[in-house]
């Protein structure tokens, strides 16, 4: 289905990147008329010939993704665009740039780390124009400014009405399985159809919450596997909270501001929340989760890592000790990106329900 | 605060080296009457006494750091040049954490931190030092409270991460450099990005510091720096000879002053008398090992707790490790830093390390080495721990393999914690892999 999609865009006159995980300027891709179609993985096992060449201690989400490109997956789309998210994604962007086995052009996003200091927001903004020069390339056409203030304006709107879904969580009448499936099309819908879709949604929120499960929080890498909702409802659960790198973690909610668009795009990917990857300080993402626990009314706390991901893993000790000292159970799920949920992980996903079912 | 200085003083200058002569005196009564080591190795290095003096002061003096003079925790790729004119006792955690790996103490920290919920996955030099953090215990006998964390993202992403819970922990500021990688070569804007945060930590610092950084210090330091690399480069040069006057093992634990005391001129006074040994040692024959009859590569870290084991277990068929990619880091990066440009020149330097530079980069200084240090095989030790230096090893070894005719082996480990080595499955396969050698 989304191999087919990618074709009726392209013929539709557009370009199609694929794009790796986590953070990247979607408004310039949209401004330029580039398809980003995202690449969490995909999950299960990797196969073909390049599963075996990263080991097996780097992520699934590396792993995956070298394998699913080398095996053809790059020839439905134009090229590949690699964030520097972590060590292993940006091993994989060298790889796949010096030793090839992907097909297509791969261009590269570095975005800084460390918060919006000075020097950030000036290689910010320098890395900006970089990428909007390759993109230039790619399509074949320079970008018009008035286009990224038009894609600035777009993609605030699909924030906006990200924003409204996920807050508005408990007066939403949707299921987890179907809220996440909305959301996460966002990663392969042109934004305008995506927009489409979440004001559709964002209709449906009711004055009065109606959600009649346990409100937890959940923090963590991506939703996969699919299964782990449907569990999540099963024992009783639902997600009022959300701060998934894939999902909560790049809506921004801050209005972006007018003048020059490159400069507004800078002050919203420094107004993006929290996020290790993008190295911000722990006790500002501690105090960022607490809030989201707070404003949902969430009775629990669900990590959900992937292994060997050190920008979640690292964080996970101050996750529990601060939620601990609040008197909020935490659970700490942790996965390699398979296709199932696993029974193990579904029997303890019971287990903290019916805790927290007890306890409320 | 003058009591806490007045100690510091003492361990570095006074009650340190009285110690430590008396440990060496009474040493050498214990070692006089016997006979030179047997075994597959060459005579001892003379100068191994000396190293073991500085670092021991290094870490004596350190226990009495905090109250007396800044401390900064700082990552082995920190531009640490910038510090030293403000006084700054620089502790670096993977030095000590690879002092833990030797000593073995690894899994009893680790365990510590694991019950807290740090994942078994993360890098072990971090699980190493956040454990001693935790527990207080450390070989080192005590570690300072830091000021400062300085953390640069040239060697890996994980320093960040590690650092931000090390500043959560101990609520001190954390300093970033943010390098960008490098494909190919750096982009109009990268450098200029990495010396505009120079410039911002030199702030940070000098406020912790209490006082300003002055320029003629900067510039003094930064030549005893360049010095500093180029010594090093002179040492590990010296096994192009053969034999090698060393084995590569040797030299992962004679880099410590080069990572730990870089500015200094301790650090430099050691590597004259290191290379002048390694020199003699060459003029005269001397091998790191007996019979050297093949010369091999290493690329990664070491893998601290089985040095021993492995350097002896390749010694004994006659196999040395002639050159490191690891120990050969240090003395390329810094030999880039230009006293006339303190700031710039560190920002290309600090830019340019291995690690930061992409696998075509990495594959071009991998058969160099090899070549110039005329090596039959490799081995590519595919840290668990160090995800950076491990990306891409799969595809290194089969074009080192192919484009030099040599063997390459993959040799599954971590660099300091032993539950991620299965010693006998792990010695099997080097030993098959000396048996290709014929």
């Amino acid at each position: 289905m989304r191999r087919a999609y990618i074709e009726r865009q392209r013929q539709a006159g557009r370009r199609a990147l694929a794009v790796l995980p986590v953070h990247h300027p979607r408004e310039l891709l949209t401004a330029h008329g580039v398809l980003g179609v995202e690449l969490w993985g995909p999950p299960g096992p990797p196969r073909g010939d390049g599963a075996g060449r990263l080991q097996a201690y780097v992520c699934a989400v590396a792993r995956n993704a070298l394998a699913f490109l080398q095996a053809g997956g790059a020839r439905a789309v134009d090229g590949v665009l690699f964030p520097h998210t972590c060590d292993s994604i940006q091993g994989l962007a060298a790889l796949a740039a010096d030793f090839g086995g992907v097909a297509g052009r791969t261009l590269v996003f570095q975005h800084p780390r460390g918060g919006a200091r000075p020097s950030a927001r000036a290689f910010a903004l320098a890395e900006l124009r970089n990428l909007s020069s390759a993109l230039a390339e790619l399509t074949g056409a320079p970008l018009d400014p008035a286009r990224l203030g038009w894609a600035l304006g777009l993609h605030a709107e699909i924030d906006a009405c990200r924003a409204a879904l996920l807050d508005g969580r408990a007066r939403l009448p949707m299921d987890d399985a179907a809220l996440y499936a909305l959301l996460r099309r966002g990663e392969w819908l042109w934004p305008e159809e995506h927009l489409a879709e979440l004001g559709a949604a964002r209709a449906l929120l009711a004055p009065a919450p109606v959600q009649r499960g346990v409100p937890v929080l959940v923090t963590g890498y991506v939703p996969e596997p699919a299964g782990l909702l449907p569990a999540l409802a099963g024992a009783g659960l639902y997600l009022a909270a959300d701060d998934y790198a894939a999902v909560g973690r790049r809506v921004v909610r801050a209005v972006p501001a007018g003048g020059e668009p490159f400069l507004a795009l800078v002050e919203r990917m420094l107004a993006a929340p929290p996020c290790p990857t993008r190295g911000t300080d722990q006790g500002e993402r501690i105090r960022w989760l607490v809030g989201l626990a707070e404003r949902s009314g969430a009775r629990g706390v669900l990590v959900h890592v992937q292994k060997f991901c050190e920008p979640e893993l690292f964080d996970v000790p101050a996750i529990k000790a601060a939620f601990a000292g609040r008197g909020l159970p935490v659970l700490v799920l942790e996965g390699e990106l398979e296709r199932e949920l696993s029974g193990q992980a579904e029997t303890r996903l019971e287990a903290f329900g019916e805790m927290l079912r007890r306890a409320a | 605060m003058i009591l806490r200085r007045t100690q510091y003083e003492l361990a570095r200058r006074v009650v340190g080296p009285t110690l430590l002569r008396l440990e060496a005196w009474q040493k050498a009564r214990a070692r006089s009457g016997r006979g030179p080591r047997g075994g597959p190795f060459g005579p001892p290095l003379e100068s191994t006494r000396k190293l073991k003096e500085l670092l021991s002061l290094h870490y004596l003096a350190g226990r009495y750091a905090d109250g007396a003079v800044p401390v900064a925790w700082v990552t082995s790729g920190f531009p640490v040049e910038l510090l030293r004119p403000l006084g700054f006792h620089a502790v670096y955690p993977e030095n000590h954490a690879a002092m833990c790996g030797v000593q073995r103490i690894v899994p009893e920290l680790s365990d510590a931190v694991e019950q807290q919920g740090y994942s078994r996955d993360l890098c072990s030099y971090a699980r190493t030092d956040l454990g001693s953090v935790v527990t207080g215990k450390t070989p080192a006998g005590r570690l300072p409270r830091p000021d400062l964390l300085c953390c640069c993202t040239n060697i890996c992403q994980t320093v960040l991460y590690w650092y931000k819970a090390l500043a959560a922990h101990f609520q001190v500021p954390l300093v970033l450099v943010d390098t960008p990688y490098v494909y190919g070569e750096v982009r109009a804007h990268d450098l200029p990005y990495v010396r505009a945060q120079l410039e911002e930590l030199v702030a940070v610092a000098e406020r912790v510091a209490g006082r300003r950084v002055d320029p003629e210090e900067l510039r003094a330091v930064t030549v005893r720096a360049r010095e500093g690399s180029r010594l090093w480069g002179e040492c590990l040069a010296t096994s192009r000879a053969r034999p090698a006057p060393w084995t590569g093992f040797d030299g992962f634990f004679h880099m410590a002053p080069i990572v730990a005391l870089r500015g200094g001129e301790e650090c430099n006074a050691y590597y004259r008398l290191l290379r002048d040994e390694l020199q003699d040692r060459v003029k005269r024959g001397i091998g790191g090992i007996r019979e050297e009859r093949h010369r091999l590569l290493w690329d990664n870290l070491p893998m601290w707790f089985a040095v021993r084991e492995l350097s002896t277990l390749l010694a004994e068929r006659g196999f040395n490790f002639a050159c490191t990619s690891y120990t050969n880091a240090w003395a390329e990066a810094g030999v880039q830093v230009d006293p006339a440009d303190p700031y710039g020149s560190a920002a290309r330097a600090y830019t340019h390390v291995i690690l930061n530079q992409d696998l075509s980069n990495r594959l071009g200084i991998l058969r160099r080495l090899a070549r110039e240090y005329s090596c039959d095989g490799a081995v590519l030790h595919s840290d668990r721990s160090c995800k950076p230096y491990s990306i891409g090893q799969v595809d290194l070894r089969e074009r080192l393999a192919r484009e030099l005719s040599v063997k390459v082996l993959l040799l599954d480990a971590d660099h300091s914690d032993p539950r991620a080595w299965a010693a006998e499955p792990g010695e099997n396969r080097l030993t098959a892999f000396m048996e290709s050698f014929g």
